[in-house]
């Protein structure tokens, strides 16, 4: 709930924007007894339309879910005429929102039900007050700006929960696609897959970062051959982590440069100063060995001045 | 209070504690390109592992100790940059581009030795 804003004062917004106000509550107040006694009916008839429907067999093999549905949308239904719209009732949608993307039901699905549900309220109210029709109308429509403000935070829950899977896969390709691997001693390799953007770019620094100073490298080889698109900011960004590596004493060698990238980097006027750049990764590697030919052969932490000329080449 | 500076074989070698002020900056600056020219020495080593922030005052002072050290025939190479520091002073456009750099100690003596293409203080 707090994650999605929903705050009092949120919500007292979200009523607002539907126009529901104390008057309301009011004229809900005189339909509570009609709706109370005809709430199992009611509940049916939203069920009975979701039966209907292919895209809600999920629900429906699940006995236990339905079941608690079918208990939840009684209760809102008993909720929606008391009066009372404040967090706690807020909650309660949250609640069955939540079990409706559990089941993977659509908005379009859910909607559908809905209205057949808000038709049958209204037979039902109508149909009580057939002396005074305006009036029923009039509080039928109460009752309508409640079956907004449900519909908007059941909808939002839904785009939320589908945004936040959404997000979760993005962490975890993010994550996936910065390995640092380490090839021999004090030569890294970064195989950099798919697009570079500030945060990731950020990440990928970080991790070069604590990977040179974890795995004491002297040389880094960036290969890009899996970026698709380079432009300014890109090459930005990896002049920067190029910058800093060196700041911590290694050398990066960028690789992997296609055709059309470099074309476009020299259409775009992109600098990449300061940043070797080889070829193919095969490059890349001979090119640190080469420059790294003396600096690679110092000694390592621990080692005695004498050195080891087994060790740390 | 003055920053020690240590006579190492034929080089230099100073540990910068955070907090050096601007004018503690200055005096070393100058004892630095002293001792130096009275010890004739061929490098100077300048650890900042223990420094947390690098502003663009320290990293200038640092690239202009080295410019005026070449000008006396010592190289000069920068350790125990951290990763954050390095990162930020990337984000921030701040290079050294006149000193070696180098993951500590070890890995400095190894590139003074490298840059100055003599083996001074080994065996």
């Amino acid at each position: 709930m707090r994650d999605m804003g929903l705050t009092a004062q949120n919500i007292e917004h979200r009523k607002t924007i539907v126009g529901l106000g104390p008057d309301d509550s009011k004229r809900i107040g005189q339909l509570g007894e009609v709706v109370q006694t005809n709430v199992e009916r009611l509940t049916a008839t939203f069920f009975d339309h979701l039966a209907g429907l292919d895209e809600a067999r999920v629900l429906f093999g699940n006995s236990e879910l339905l079941k608690r549905a079918r208990v939840l949308k009684g209760a809102h239904l008993s909720e929606m005429v008391r009066g009372e719209y404040g967090p706690q009732y807020v909650e309660q949608r949250l609640k069955l929102a939540m079990l409706y993307t559990q089941v993977g039901l659509d908005a379009h699905v859910f909607l559908g039900a809905f209205r057949h549900l808000l038709e049958a309220i209204g037979a039902c109210v109508m149909k009580n007050s057939e002396k005074d029709p305006m009036e029923g109308f009039e509080n039928f429509m109460s009752l309508q700006k409640v079956a907004y403000f449900d519909i908007a935070i059941i909808v939002d829950t839904l785009v939320f929960e589908r945004e936040r899977i959404i997000r979760q896969q993005q962490e975890a390709i993010r994550e996936l696609s910065t390995p640092v691997l380490q090839i021999r001693d004090q030569l890294l390799i970064i195989p950099v897959i798919g697009l570079v953007d500030t945060y990731r770019a950020r990440l990928l620094t970080e991790g070069l970062l604590n990977a040179i100073r974890e795995r004491r490298a002297k040389g880094v080889v960036m290969d890009i051959t899996g970026v698709p698109v380079v432009d300014s900011k890109v090459a930005n960004h990896l002049a920067q982590a190029c910058e800093a590596a060196r700041l911590m004493g290694a050398l990066v060698v960028l690789t992997g440069i296609s055709s059309e990238i470099a074309l476009t980097l020299v259409t775009i006027g992109a600098q990449l100063r300061g940043i070797r750049t080889v070829g193919d990764l095969q490059g890349g590697i001979e090119e640190i060995e080469r420059s790294l030919g003396g600096k690679a052969r110092a000694p390592s932490r621990g080692d005695s001045y004498e050195g080891d000329p087994s060790r740390g080449s | 209070m003055a920053v020690p500076i240590l006579k190492q074989g034929g080089y230099l070698f100073v540990a910068i504690q955070d907090e050096l002020t601007d004018a503690g900056w200055r005096d070393l600056r100058t004892d630095l390109l002293e001792r130096a020219g009275k010890h004739r020495s061929r490098g100077v080593l300048i650890d900042v592992s223990t420094m947390e922030v690098m502003d663009s005052f320290a990293s200038r002072m640092l690239d202009g100790i080295a410019r005026m050290l070449r000008f006396r025939g010592a190289e000069t190479v920068v350790s125990g940059l951290q990763p954050e520091v390095a990162f930020a002073m990337a984000q921030l456009g701040l290079s050294l581009p006149n000193t070696g750099t180098a993951l500590d100690t070890d890995d400095g003596f190894a590139e003074l030795r490298r840059r100055t293409g003599t083996v001074v203080n080994a065996h």
